[in-house]
């Protein structure tokens, strides 16, 4: 299965992509968008599977890691 | 890469799904490999639009110039994803530029002359690929409404 999905950037601050992932993302998962990381925060199914694509819309927020949230 | 190479990464492309071996190496035959570096202009807004990309590896930004001037990314495309589609529908300028997010960033550019030819020799290609490139659009007017 490829998962075609639509990564939205919670807040609307960034760009969000688009892009085809061999595996379904989850939340919580890390991401790449641009040149940025981001965090998986909710997943939906927006369009009905068609042979071997599923579409996908993916809220996302920008991904900060223990040291940098402290700081 | 070789063709049947590409074929194989074709298929992993929502805009062929539905397409039989023969008709993707079809498609394979007029499709050239372009190699792009972080920040190289694919194409730029308001040129003519010749051409639609497929991106096979890494990431390209869209970027649009407004009428002050400034220009900013409004999406970011990774694997398996159409850009420069919409002059192939309409003819018109590019809408926006289109710019190399990653190193090694590797597409298929597929001439609107060449497509055109194909899908009137072939309609099959021509009416699953205009179905596909419908969805694609679609599934792009929900990204940007979301």
């Amino acid at each position: 299965m490829i998962y075609k999905v639509s990564y939205v950037v919670q807040g609307g601050e960034y760009p969000g992509g688009i892009k085809n992932e061999s595996e379904r993302p989850k939340v919580g998962d890390i991401v790449q968008v641009g040149p940025m990381m981001f965090e998986v925060m909710e997943i939906q199914e927006i369009m009905p599977p068609r042979d071997d694509f599923q579409f996908l819309h993916a809220t996302i927020r920008p991904y900060r890691t223990g040291v940098e949230s402290r700081n | 890469m070789h063709e049947e190479d590409l074929t194989q990464v074709m298929r992993r492309v929502e805009l062929f799904r539905g397409l039989s071996q023969a008709q993707l190496q079809r498609i394979a035959n007029i499709s050239a490999r372009e190699v792009y570096g972080k920040g190289d202009t694919i194409c730029t807004q308001g040129s003519p639009g010749d051409r639609m990309y497929i991106i096979s590896h890494g990431q390209v930004e869209v970027v649009v110039r407004d009428r002050s001037g400034e220009s900013y990314p409004v999406l970011y495309l990774g694997q398996g994803q159409v850009v420069g589609e919409m002059a192939l529908i309409d003819q018109g300028v590019r809408s926006a530029s289109v710019i190399g997010a990653d190193d090694n960033t590797i597409v298929y550019s597929i001439p609107n002359e060449d497509f055109t030819q194909l899908c009137q020799t072939d309609t099959a290609i021509g009416y699953v690929m205009m179905r596909n490139l419908a969805q694609d659009l679609s599934f792009k007017l929900r990204h940007r409404d979301s």
